[in-house]
């Protein structure tokens, strides 16, 4: 493999995916939807303070540590009983039941359980930042998990769903880079290889110096360059809900991989923009389906989402985001893994089936 | 030294021989003309020479490589003219130079001598986008010189160019010739093989069907007589082979009539539909 041809493809392929409108419009959609979700969904913007109500005899660690936190606004609870009522009735987005014995209970190893009353009249952001910032504060205490946050809804409308149960990190985020890797999965990458087949290019490149697996490798690191900067920004202005980032990083670069080599076989596939854009879609909307929430989802259509090689990385981004490097992670990273090779190698063989 | 041996290559696809065992060699610096109507196998024989196309048969040598076998090292020694005007068009001419010369790996320096050598250094700043045809034929041929190579193929390079810019082009080739690089060339245009060719080939159905330069062709093939136009207007054909033929046109010379004397050879096209049943054009 001659690094220089590599390169050579994809700078030129990036600089050129900035002047193809088209391609331009594929790669920053993510960026355009992250911004949407921000003006639609309110409370986002305001995430830095929030406020809780805390019932705590015990002077945990826990509240020690929340109380340490900029972000955070505590108002002690007048009562354990009255707490529900007095966040449902304060500006507070939730109300914290700390047990007693909560201290001595976590270095016993007990796991005593917290009581988490969220206050449903926030926005379901809020609730979520603040499932996400009391999960890794409980877990940054001790390992193995050292207490049960236990959720409740309290001041929901009767008929609304349960909001305790949401969370930005098996929502939002990991769909937002999904949307990202799928954009470049399902568009970017099989277009850059069925322009180069519509336009002829590609005879130009195979009488170059310039081998298929090189032309093929150019093409997927173009693809990568693009989603990995997507991504970063992506990763920046989310940055709170980032549990652990080395994890999540290693998910994310085996995610992208996956993607990649999604679209290289789709360009191997097709022959023409049309038929890019025809499937484009479907292939998208298909790899973007694990991450859509599906809560009852019919045990048939869970059991076929497994079929989806998305739904292993999404459910590897859960974990990763949420810090929690288990052996289930590293399995559902093999997986990830083992379809990337699998797509490598139907895209090869297809490109190679059809130039001979 | 031939700078390009062929020995009974062939190719098909499927159930089609698009290929049919052909043989042939160019020598180095030579301008050969291979010659055929659309799907006679041209590209596809183009194809197998530049390593784009495994053969099914047979073996080519071109610049001392084997085609199957020694593709990486051919690459660098050979340039692609192909019909098709595959040129990134987002791209500025300059930018389509300065992509192949990465990949070639030589240097910026050739880049302004192949643009000049086009014609081109004044426009090279300008999108593909908004070449003309004859400009992009011209890009495109910088870009196959980029790289110096030996031996040069040019698939229909003049086709759809208005008459300057063909005439152009053809000068360049013959300049690459005088130069030593070896021209691989296809055309529809008869005339343009008989003026640039040294030999021609001609192929029908993925057969080579004749083989020689283009006057052999002719002279086998055409007619031995004298067209003669007298001022009357009459014209008159005075066949060579004819006992008569010394005395008859020492008279008509000595009457003065005569306005125009030609010989009556068979141009190229005439012996292509004599040998392949077919206009080139089909």
């Amino acid at each position: 493999m001659n690094s220089r041809v590599v390169a050579a493809i994809a700078r030129k392929d990036i600089v050129d995916a900035i002047r193809n409108r088209y391609l331009l419009v594929a790669l920053t959609t993510p960026l355009f939807v992250a911004i949407l979700f921000r003006i639609l969904l309110p409370g986002i913007g305001s995430l830095n303070t929030m406020t809780l109500v805390v019932d705590d005899p015990g002077d945990s660690r826990l509240v020690t540590q929340l109380r340490a936190s900029p972000q955070i606004n505590l108002i002690k609870a007048a009562s354990a009983e009255g707490l529900p009522n007095e966040v449902e009735n304060s500006e507070a987005v939730a109300g914290l039941a700390v047990p007693a014995n909560f201290n001595a209970d976590v270095a016993a190893g007990k796991q005593p359980e917290v009581t988490v009353y969220v206050n449903n009249k926030k926005s379901s952001i809020q609730q979520a930042v603040l499932k996400q910032m009391l999960e890794q504060r409980v877990l940054a205490l001790v390992e193995p998990i050292p207490a049960k946050l236990s959720w409740i809804d309290v001041g929901r409308e009767p008929g609304a769903q349960p909001q305790a149960g949401f969370n930005l990190n098996t929502m939002l985020f990991p769909l937002l880079l999904l949307i990202t890797f799928g954009m470049s999965g399902a568009l970017v990458v099989p277009l850059l290889l069925v322009e180069e087949k519509e336009k002829r290019t590609l005879d130009f490149l195979l009488t170059s110096p310039a081998s298929l697996a090189e032309i093929v490798t150019g093409k997927a690191l173009t693809g990568v360059v693009y989603s990995a900067l997507i991504a970063g920004v992506l990763l920046a202005i989310n940055h709170k809900l980032v549990g652990n980032w080395p994890l999540t990083l290693v998910t994310l670069l085996f995610g992208l991989s996956l993607v990649v080599a999604i679209g290289l076989f789709m360009g191997s596939l097709f022959q023409n923009t049309m038929q890019v854009n025809t499937w484009a879609s479907m292939v998208l909307m298909l790899l973007l389906a694990p991450s859509f929430p599906t809560p009852g989802l019919p045990a048939a259509l869970e059991t076929a989402s497994r079929l989806i090689p998305t739904y292993y990385f999404v459910e590897a981004l859960k974990l990763s985001l949420a810090g929690t490097a288990t052996a289930k992670l590293w399995g559902l990273l093999a997986v990830v893994l083992g379809c990337t090779v699998l797509a490598l190698f139907a895209a090869t063989w297809g490109l190679r089936r059809q130039l001979n | 030294m031939n700078a390009i041996e062929v020995t009974g290559l062939s190719r098909s696809f499927k159930n089609v021989q698009a290929v049919d065992d052909i043989s042939f060699a160019v020598a180095a610096g030579e301008i050969f003309g291979f010659l055929g109507h659309n799907g006679a196998g041209k590209t596809t024989s183009i194809r197998m020479l530049t390593g784009q196309l495994r053969p099914t048969a047979g073996r080519a040598r071109v610049a001392g490589c084997d085609v199957v076998i020694e593709r990486d090292r051919l690459k660098p020694l050979i340039g692609v003219v192909s019909e098709n005007q595959n040129l990134y068009e987002r791209m500025s001419g300059r930018e389509n130079l300065a992509f192949a010369a990465r990949l070639y790996g030589t240097g910026n320096r050739r880049i302004d001598e192949a643009l000049d050598q086009v014609g081109l250094s004044d426009r090279a700043g300008d999108k593909i986008q908004h070449y003309s045809n004859g400009m992009k034929q011209r890009l495109l041929i910088a870009r196959a010189l980029l790289h110096q190579p030996q031996i040069i193929f040019l698939d229909e390079p003049t086709s759809g160019l208005d008459p300057v810019v063909g005439r152009d082009i053809r000068r360049l080739v013959l300049e690459l010739s005088r130069q030593g690089v070896t021209v691989f060339l296809t055309t529809h245009y008869m005339e343009e093989a008989d003026q640039l060719c040294g030999r021609v080939a001609f192929i029908s159905e993925g057969r080579i069907v004749a083989l020689d330069t283009p006057d052999h062709l002719k002279v086998a093939h055409g007619k031995k007589a004298l067209e003669v136009k007298l001022d009357d207007g009459q014209t008159l054909s005075i066949a060579l082979d004819d006992q008569d033929a010394g005395e008859r046109l020492e008279k008509l010379v000595k009457s003065g009539q005569i306005r125009t004397l030609h010989s009556a050879e068979a141009t190229l096209e005439e012996v292509f539909i004599q040998i392949t049943g077919r206009r080139l054009s089909e």
